[in-house]
């Protein structure tokens, strides 16, 4: 099934082809301009015959018998040149206009041959791929061009072969002299000259290049009969381009623009997402739900320790029985993780975290245009630092222009995250979702045991501010109970000893050392009575750039606090979007918090309404209510466009 | 569509076969692979502007092709008189249509003067004489020697 040239199909692939074919146009078109190479600067007076029957039709009509008594006409044409492609994506690729183009741009070529002898040979794939953008016929045209790349090569190796040049002990020596005359008549006291001499007196060794030159073209043959070294074939023909310039001093380059043939795959691709995560498993959940409802085929790479801690109450198996799970070896570095991974033949991929290996993603995500990509920032304002500080920064801060450039949507926790990162990023399209879906309150807690309140997150002076939990416990109240305090999170730092030691000579503690198994973390936030998020609003992000909670990162308390109806305390500058309003208690010091935590304690009717309606509220965060964002932030929602590009089979989401 | 794809590569392969015509957009992909003699003499021009020879190191690629070019074109032009051999092909094949055709292919352009204007906006400077001679090489203990000089052009 096709649709128009304007329709949606192989909308990313097109405007790939676009883009290459575009710079390769100008750039060779324009080129010519330094070389006094136009119409209108070699005003031609006489033409020439190079036995080439349309050539002669050109000859025969009286155009260029024409265009020699009427010298402007040479400018009309060098107008034309550079407009009409202009005029055809300035108007959206009207097929009649690209019609003209390549009917033009024939007679130019043409016409350059006559007047000047430009050599056809690297130009006919600029007739022949703007046919992909004009017929219906996008995928085939493409893959016509690709045989036909191929066989510019292919022709060259035969004829070598059958005309008997490779087996002439001399012919590479005999070559250079004829094709190097001129160069070899002056003062040749260059590096190339006296290389050219050597190996005009060394035919053997000069044979062996030409002999070289034979095997590479005829390695393109393969390319007939598998697409699976399509990468290796651009690379040689990127050798053989190099070695033309130096050996023959050809420069052939505008041959590449074949290259994209190899470059874009337009196999068909199953529907299929593969999500990568490293860091973050704690947000997955939702996304995975989302991919299992919209996705015949859902694959995840992800680390074995967050694999094992995907999911706290059941294996991530049982938990998404529909998801293969392709986990990390121990001894599999990144970089191998992240080419199995792309070896995958999917139709989407979901960066879940991407903070390491930045360029290489930005590069391999470049020669990948037909995979419709989404990531999820964690911190906006890292996504646009340009930081210079160290090796690791620099590439980092090259990488950032190319994912922005090739990824379009972003997934974000927070709507004002989302907002935020539109207003650097306008073209961008971004999507909410929560990290996981509310399922059901937890079973009530026996009443006997103590009041109990979770600080999640590792003890941190940097995200966190301790002082006004200390405070409230210093003054706490003899005749109200005591209460169980867990830190739920890391304490093993001096810092979190210390506080561990403080707060025991004032309530009771639970403390963790290391990581906490996602088991036990998340049935810690289920029987807790409340939660507890005493942030830094303004904290030093992952690259130490400054960020800033509810605006440009989301604090993990948005994942957790969908747990349970459980309310939770946090400073009133955190603003956090509805329905998550419901259960935050803000605080603008520790008496409030004192106020608003006894207040809890002490009246067990407000306690059980408050949870009633953040039971109410958090039924919001049901998967059918996402449904849409996740659409958009996968293009699925842009029907026939990047989403479901032909290149997919066309299989309906199954909404469930 | 399929078919389309398939004639194009059958002519494509018939243009290839056929090696010594060509018909655009059906070209042949040779890459040097005629088998070269050992040439007894090379001939290369010389080029000189107002007294002074133009020299292939002081030019980009393309930019000696475009001083060289013309001059190779007019020679194959001169000992072809004006493509005599193919336009009596071509008469051949079109009988006394070609008459009609006959003025749109005879050049009547002034190659000299034409090659001066041009040079010159190439050059970026008026070009007031121009000589072009044709110097004979032979490849002798790994250099070229030269071993005659005729002047062609004197404008």
């Amino acid at each position: 099934m096709d649709s128009g040239a304007q329709g949606g199909r192989y909308a990313r692939e097109r405007q790939a082809l676009l883009t290459v074919y575009g710079i390769f146009y100008f750039a060779v078109f324009g080129s010519m301009i330094g070389q006094g190479r136009l119409l209108s600067q070699v005003q031609p007076a006489l033409w020439n015959f190079n036995r080439d029957v349309s050539e002669l039709v050109v000859i025969a009509s009286g155009l260029p018998r024409w265009m020699t008594a009427h010298r402007g006409s040479f400018l009309f044409f060098d107008i034309l040149l550079f407009a009409l492609p202009l005029a055809w994506v300035a108007t959206g690729l009207r097929r009649w206009l690209g019609v003209v183009f390549v009917l033009f741009l024939s007679l130019y070529l043409l016409l350059a041959d006559i007047f000047w002898q430009v050599h056809h040979e690297p130009f006919i794939l600029y007739v022949l791929l703007p046919l992909a953008l004009i017929t219906r016929k996008f995928n085939e045209v493409l893959k016509a061009c690709r045989y036909y790349f191929l066989y510019i090569f292919i022709s060259a190796a035969v004829w070598k072969i059958a005309r008997g040049a490779v087996f002439n002990g001399e012919e590479m020596s005999r070559i250079l002299l004829f094709h190097h005359s001129e160069l070899l008549t002056s003062s040749c006291d260059g590096l190339l000259c006296r290389g050219y001499t050597w190996l005009i007196d060394h035919p053997f060794v000069a044979q062996l290049l030409y002999a070289g030159g034979v095997l590479l073209e005829a390695a393109f043959v393969v390319g007939v009969f598998t697409r699976r070294y399509d990468r290796l074939l651009l690379a040689l023909a990127v050798v053989f381009v190099v070695a033309d310039l130096l050996v023959m001093r050809i420069p052939y380059w505008t041959l590449l623009l074949g290259c994209v043939t190899l470059w874009l795959d337009t196999r068909p691709r199953q529907l299929a997402i593969v999500v990568y995560e490293t860091t973050h498993h704690e947000n997955l959940p939702a996304l995975l739900d989302l991919c299992e409802m919209r996705f015949p085929r859902v694959v995840v790479f992800l680390r074995e320790g967050s694999f094992a801690n995907l999911s706290g109450s059941q294996s991530p198996e049982t938990r998404w029985p529909a998801t293969e799970f392709v986990v990390q070896a121990p001894a599999e570095s990144n970089r191998q993780f992240i080419r199995r991974l792309l070896r995958f033949r999917c139709s989407h991929l979901h960066l879940a975290t991407l903070d390491n290996n930045l360029l290489l993603w930005a590069l391999r995500l470049m020669a990948a245009p037909e995979v419709q990509v989404s990531v999820t920032i964690h911190e906006v304002n890292a996504f646009f630092a340009r930081p210079l500080g160290s090796l690791r920064d620099v590439t980092e801060t090259l990488a950032k222009p190319l994912l922005r450039l090739r990824v379009r949507h972003y997934h974000f926790f927070l709507p004002a995250m989302a907002e935020h990162f539109r207003e650097r990023m306008p073209k961008a399209s971004t999507a909410f979702l929560p990290s996981r879906f509310y399922a059901a309150p937890a079973p009530a807690q026996r009443s006997s045991r103590p009041f109990t309140i979770a600080i999640p997150g590792s003890v941190d002076a940097n995200r966190r501010d301790y002082e006004p939990v200390l405070e409230v416990f210093r003054r706490w109240p003899a005749q109200l109970p005591p209460v169980q305090l867990v830190l739920l999170g890391d304490s093993s730092s001096e810092f979190g000893r210390s506080l561990v030691a403080q707060l025991r000579a004032q309530t009771k503690v639970r403390h963790y050392e290391g990581y906490i198994p996602e088991t036990i973390y998340e049935r810690e936030i289920r029987e807790a009575d409340l939660l507890w998020s005493p942030l830094r609003i303004h904290k030093t992000g992952s690259r130490h750039n400054p960020e800033i909670y509810g605006r440009t990162t989301a604090s993990g308390l948005t994942a957790d606090i969908l747990l349970n109806n459980t309310p939770a305390l946090a400073p009133a500058e955190l603003i956090l979007p509805d329905p998550f309003t419901v259960a935050i208690l803000p605080y603008r010091g520790a008496e409030e918090a004192a106020v608003l935590l006894q207040g809890l304690i002490t009246d067990a009717r407000t306690r059980d309404l408050l949870r009633q309606q953040i039971h109410r509220a958090f039924s919001n965060f049901s998967k059918e209510n996402f449904a849409a964002a996740f659409d958009t932030l996968t293009a699925l929602d842009q029907k026939g466009e990047e989403g479901s590009a032909d290149a997919i089979k066309a299989v309906q989401p199954n909404i469930q | 569509m399929k078919y389309w794809h398939i004639g194009f590569f059958i002519l494509q392969l018939g243009v290839d076969l056929a090696h010594s015509v060509t018909a655009f957009p059906f070209v042949h992909y040779g890459m040097f692979s005629q088998s070269f003699v050992r040439p007894d003499t090379l001939t290369v021009f010389r080029v000189s502007v107002d007294g002074e020879a133009l020299r292939q190191t002081d030019f980009a690629v393309y930019r000696w092709d475009m001083v060289q070019g013309p001059l190779e074109a007019a020679e194959k032009r001169t000992a072809t008189h004006d493509f005599a051999f193919d336009k009596e092909k071509l008469q051949a094949a079109l009988g006394s249509f070609y008459n009609g055709l006959s003025p749109n292919l005879n050049n009547t352009g002034d190659f000299v003067p034409w090659y001066k204007g041009y040079l010159g906006r190439l050059l970026g400077r008026p070009v007031g004489v121009l000589k072009v001679e044709k110097l004979s090489y032979r490849w002798t203990d790994g250099r070229m020697v030269l071993i005659q000089t005729e002047n062609w052009i004197n404008g």
